[in-house]
């Protein structure tokens, strides 16, 4: 907290001393986070050389025969073709397939999941739903991806229901979760003072859920990516997985890290800059309860 | 003018082996301007009258009403905790049970921080402060809807003694000025003295063992002679119904 506390009984320090404390506080949180950042940086700048200069010799050291280096091409080969693909535009083309298909699979997924949640809370559905939410959860999702390949081939069915297949489960435990943690004391409150129900929906039970359904995007979305691009690598003919197919199968493994660079990038910026924004603006009031 | 009756008022929870008895067979009736203090041991179903009294819970039996002037009477409610909304800042906090939100309305809400020396905190979210201002939110948002009946249940317990004493008088002072009903719930013999004119003793299975009337004017002084000897006549009555151990 950076406000003093009104009522607590304040020792008077001169204004000079204050100011100085306020300083001190704040050039430690500099060094801080310069720290944190230099550490960052080091790693990706340790990661980047070893592989530019030592790689090769190190796989081929491995392998007891020496790799050729077009198997294995250096960051810098790969930061050229990243351009080279970006510039005959192919690039947006597959991240606006890949996109869709999560839009489309994981948006019915979230319908679907938090519908079953809200129906799990009757002990009927409870016991209907329940083993189904413990395999969508616990089985590897390539299952699902193999499966529907096999069936549906490249329509676009087949990724939207592998789609709903692994990530409804984490949308239905989420809401679930939310519905039995309810804050009863705060709807009586509301009650109490004669609230209707809809501003009692609106700024108690949704406030309260927020937080669980965004548990649930988040972890659904990164775990969407990831079967999307997998299913395109097996079944399709355009989008992130489908390229990296292309790339491997030509053993052009230059493009084929390229790709894997972008859809790195790509989720990295997803959860780093958009989803941390989202948590910022709208949960401000739960750092506030952490905090104090 | 205020007005609650009560008739053959039973309550229980649970059922078969989990059956709890909280309030037996309770009758009474309050009216006008009254300070009323309910008191007993723990467990005795004070908050359960206050949560039946507030719509929040319903009889098993029997009947309760409150109305004011021939209507339904508004009542405010502070809980034994503060019961905020975590999301919603203070001042969200007491629009929330608000009518409307026109600008008298705000102004309003902002008298009442005010008065619990909160006026500079209507920013903040209730995680931001601490156990006692919360409470202080709590006072500040049942009184902002100028209610006809004010139910607190122990709302000072959790205060230091010099917020808890500037609290009281200005409660009391509200009550003078607005010829209101309070039903105030407390643990303390000695601040339902100080505060109330009438005394509800409650004893363990919810029935209603005592009602003593205290017609001793207000400001009332704990150090005064009178004072004294309605406290210790109220503690003579606790013991007497076997309710101090507990
Ligand atoms: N929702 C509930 N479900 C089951 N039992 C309850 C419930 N609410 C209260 N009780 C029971 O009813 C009895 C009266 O509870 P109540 O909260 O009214 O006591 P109280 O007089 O307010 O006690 P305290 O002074 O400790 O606040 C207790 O035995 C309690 O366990
Ligand atoms: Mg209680």
């Amino acid at each position: 907290m950076t406000t003093t506390d009104a009522d607590a009984t304040t020792v008077e320090t001169p204004a000079n001393l204050r100011v100085t404390e306020e300083e001190l506080a704040r050039r430690a949180r500099r060094t801080e986070l310069t720290s944190r950042w230099f550490w960052r940086i080091l790693s990706y700048i340790a990661v980047l050389t070893i592989w530019e200069f030592a790689l090769l010799d190190i796989f081929s050291f491995l392998r007891g025969s020496p790799l050729d280096p077009k198997l294995l091409p250096g960051p810098s080969e790969v930061v050229s073709t990243f351009f080279e693909i970006w510039g005959e535009g192919t690039m947006p083309a597959a991240f606006q397939a890949t996109l869709t298909r999560i839009a489309v699979g994981f948006g019915l997924s979230f319908l679907i999941g938090a519908m079953i949640g809200i129906l799990m809370q009757s002990k009927w559905f409870e016991g209907f739903f329940k083993d189904a939410v413990l395999i969508s959860l616990s089985a590897p999702g390539l299952i699902w991806v193999l499966i529907t390949a096999i069936i549906f081939g490249n329509r676009p069915l087949g990724p939207t229901i592998a789609i709903i297949l692994t990530t409804f489960a984490l949308v239905t435990v989420n809401v679930s979760e939310g519905i039995k943690a309810l804050p009863k004391d705060l709807i009586d409150m509301a009650k109490s003072f004669q609230v209707n129900v809809f501003k009692r929906n609106r700024q108690i039970v949704i406030p309260h859920l927020a937080p669980y359904l965004f548990t649930g995007l988040r972890f659904g979305f990164s775990i969407a990516w990831k079967v999307t691009v997998l299913t395109e690598v097996f079944s399709s003919s355009e989008g992130i997985g489908f390229e990296m197919r292309i790339s491997a199968v030509l053993f052009d493994m230059s493009e084929f890290l390229t790709w894997i660079l972008a859809f790195f990038f790509f989720a990295l910026f997803l959860e780093k800059v958009v989803l941390e924004a989202i948590e910022r603006r709208y949960f401000r009031w739960r750092q506030a309860v952490t905090a104090s | 003018m205020a007005e609650i009756k009560i008739k053959n008022l039973h309550k229980e929870f649970g059922t078969g082996e989990d059956k709890v008895v909280a309030l037996e067979d309770v009758n009474l009736e309050i009216t006008g301007h009254s300070f009323v203090s309910i008191v007993g041991p723990s467990g005795c179903g004070k908050s359960t009258l206050l949560n039946i009294l507030t719509g929040i819970e319903t009889p098993t039996n029997g009947t309760v009403e409150i109305t004011s002037d021939g209507h339904v009477a508004a009542p405010g409610y502070v809980f034994q905790a503060a019961r905020l909304l975590p999301w919603r800042t203070v001042t969200d906090n007491l629009l929330f049970v608000q009518e409307d939100r026109s600008d008298e309305t705000k102004k309003r809400c902002q008298r009442y921080l005010e008065m619990v020396q909160l006026g500079d905190k209507g920013d903040k979210f209730p995680g931001e402060l601490s156990g006692g201002m919360q409470q202080r939110v709590g006072i500040a948002r049942a009184f902002s809807i100028e209610p006809d009946v004010l139910f607190m249940d122990e709302p000072f317990s959790h205060l230091d003694a010099i917020t808890a004493r500037a609290l009281r008088r200005e409660l009391h002072h509200m009550w003078d000025e607005t010829k209101k009903m309070v039903v105030f719930v407390t643990h303390d013999v000695g601040e339902a003295v100080e505060l109330s004119n009438r005394i509800l003793v409650f004893a363990k299975g919810g029935s209603l063992e005592d009602d003593i009337q205290i017609d001793l004017p207000f400001p009332r002084d704990p150090a005064d002679d009178e004072v004294a000897v309605a406290k210790a006549h109220v503690l003579r009555k606790f013991e007497e119904l076997d309710l101090l151990a507990s």
